[in-house]
């Protein structure tokens, strides 16, 4: 990376660093949601966004992780920090024995069999008497969002470095050699098996680290919240709109759509809903590789970019 | 739907009983399973997009004949017609001058804008309709009739009966009519169709509203034997993915048989495993499938 971009990065995130100190309890909490929203985007990016294999039940391993810890926390009074570890290892191990089988899928039928096992595992998940069935669980309270905060940032930080780390290591070039073309990579020699299961399990550490966050700042747990089939299609829009298989996109997808959604919710909170869905719309149609590809693109184009979308993926 | 109660005066009664009567309920559920996802596994075999609205449409079609029925008193079943009018309207309207702007993106960006489209639908519905359960109930909602021990709710059998029939409607008119012909072409190979002289854009905008007004079908019956609010759609989309994704993409009558296999593993797991676990079942069917089968049960996916 040249010398500016990488200051300017260390600066925002410095200054992203300092803010909780000045800003309201409000906004801050907005910032824990929204950093780890963006690590769910940023983690489905890397299988997703690098390796074209759109998983649709990521909350899987978020749930994973959120479970993970507060079984850790409640039920065995084990420290935080042992139950992050916990639900991360947990994800991991889920992550290689369900990418075995469902890896091999392509397309529609593995983002339709991970949204599935999402959802089966919620329904497992309330039947559990250890993970307290449907009614949940309760953790420990405590109060620290700004530690909370600092957790969030330094988590995405984390896995924004691991995406910059594929974007130019071998690893991500075998990639993105498979979402090009998997037969052709398999024929170049990449094991395309452990590579997509490597990308799986990566995307599965950095959900479940959030998950765990986010149960200890919320405190209240269950199978539905854990299991959200919104919050997968959620964080694939933001993937999506800020630039799937960029380092930065999954960021500022997160950033500018849940800061959209934060003001239409507080100014027009009956039709918030609806006008999220038309932004989805909107976007998918004028943009659809993302903000930063039409960024890129915007210079020499300028805005005959959208047509030239329109007309690249029209019948 | 989904979690029915055992039916009540069974309770003593020796278990054959009971298992052919939840067996009957089934069946004549997954009747009504398969019309649901006729459209959601036609537009896909088709157009290759997953219609994550396809249940929101489902659930338009419910309101549409509710506030029909309420508003003339005419028969539900007679105006049924009318409903996949208006949804076979509303689907060309989609597909025409919205998804064919966006068929050859990358394969999850049709996932997300009908995505987008169900929160849109969803919402309006809320808007427009309230968040109140409503239900078609014609004067003979509580009439049933019985086969030995077991009892058949009559508009369960009459909706059952009607998705069968839209069933065969729709397997005729693929294969029969030229315009049907067309269809089956363009799903099989886009550019050999064109180079007969088919106009995708509007041959997709049809097939879309084929699925739509189908949607709107399954949408009035359900809305005759559960209860329609504005955010069943999402449970929907998914028993109809299911179900497409058993029965392949191929064939209406596949369509019919993956709808009355998940309709019987609901009913039967639901007594035997219990209520709480039918997302379980009908979940951990779907991934089953498709690592065993990835083809259907049946024969082709897309």
């Amino acid at each position: 990376m040249k010398a500016l971009p990488f200051l300017a990065i260390v600066v925002v995130t410095g200054l992203l660093a300092i803010v909780p100190f000045t800003l309201s309890a409000v906004m801050i909490q907005f910032g824990i949601a929204t950093l780890l929203l963006a690590t769910l985007a940023q983690g489905w990016n890397i299988l997703g966004g690098f390796t074209g294999y759109a998983s649709f039940g990521n909350s899987v391993f978020y749930g994973l992780g959120t479970y993970g810890t507060a079984v850790a926390m409640v039920q065995w009074h084990l420290p935080f920090a042992v139950g992050l570890a916990i639900g991360a290892a947990v994800a991991v191990v889920f992550a290689v024995l369900l990418g075995i089988p469902v890896l091999r899928l392509r397309g529609h039928y593995f983002a339709i069999a991970t949204l599935a096992i999402s959802q089966a595992m919620a329904a497992v998940i309330s039947n559990l008497d250890i993970a307290g069935r449907n009614s949940g669980l309760i953790l420990p309270l405590i109060r620290g969002d700004v530690m909370f905060y600092e957790l969030a940032l330094g988590l995405i930080v984390l896995a924004t470095a691991c995406v910059y780390w594929i974007s130019r290591s071998r690893f991500g070039l075998g990639l993105i050699a498979i979402r090009e073309n998997e037969d052709a990579a398999a024929v170049m020699g990449i094991n395309t098996t452990w590579y997509k299961i490597v990308a799986f399990a990566l995307a599965g550490v950095f959900s479940a680290l959030a998950g765990g966050i986010h149960a200890y700042w919320i405190t209240f747990i269950d199978p539905h919240s854990a299991f959200d089939l919104l919050l997968d299609v959620k964080l694939i829009i933001m993937a999506v709109f800020g630039g799937p298989g960029t380092v930065f996109g999954p960021i500022i997808g997160t950033f500018l759509l849940s800061g959209i959604s934060e003001v239409l919710s507080s100014k027009v909170s009956g039709v918030a809903s609806l006008f999220f869905g038309l932004v989805i719309v909107v976007a998918v149609t004028l943009m659809p590789r993302g903000l930063m590809n039409v960024i890129g693109k915007f210079r020499r184009r300028g805005w005959r970019v959208f047509s030239d979308n329109i007309r690249d993926n029209r019948v | 739907m989904g979690r029915r109660r055992r039916s009540r005066s069974r309770e003593r009664g020796p278990a054959i009983e009971l298992l052919l009567q939840v067996l009957a309920n089934g069946v004549l559920l997954g009747g009504l399973y398969a019309l649901m996802a006729l459209g959601l596994a036609l537009v896909w075999g088709v157009l290759n997009i997953v219609n994550l609205a396809h249940g929101a449409l489902i659930m338009l079609g419910g309101y549409f004949s509710y506030y029909l029925f309420t508003a003339t008193g005419i028969d539900p079943f007679l105006t049924l017609p009318l409903t996949m009018a208006a949804l076979f309207v509303i689907g060309y309207g989609l597909q025409r001058y919205l998804l064919n702007l966006i068929v050859r993106a990358p394969m999850f960006n049709t996932l997300l804008i009908t995505f987008g489209l169900d929160v849109v639908l969803t919402y309006l519905a809320q808007l427009l309709f309230s968040a109140d359960f409503r239900t078609i109930n014609p004067s003979y909602a509580g009439a049933h009739f019985n086969i030995g021990s077991v009892t058949v709710p009559l508009l369960r059998l009459l909706a059952f009966a009607l998705a069968a029939a839209l069933t065969a409607l729709l397997a005729i008119f693929l294969t029969r009519s030229r315009t049907g012909r067309a269809i089956r072409a363009t799903s099989q190979n886009l550019d050999a169709a064109r180079l007969y002289g088919v106009a995708p854009r509007s041959l997709y905008a049809l097939t879309f509203a084929l699925g739509a007004a189908l949607a709107g079908a399954a949408g009035g019956l359900y809305g005759m034997v559960s209860q329609i609010t504005p955010y069943i759609g999402a449970e929907l989309t998914a028993k109809s993915f299911v179900i497409a994704l058993i029965g392949g993409l191929d064939n209406p009558l596949g369509v019919l048989v993956g709808g009355l296999v998940l309709g019987l593993a609901e009913a039967v797991g639901t007594l035997y495993i219990g209520p709480t676990f039918d997302n379980v079942i009908s979940f951990g069917m779907l991934v089953l499938v498709l690592i065993l089968r990835p083809k259907g049960i049946l024969g082709r996916t897309a």
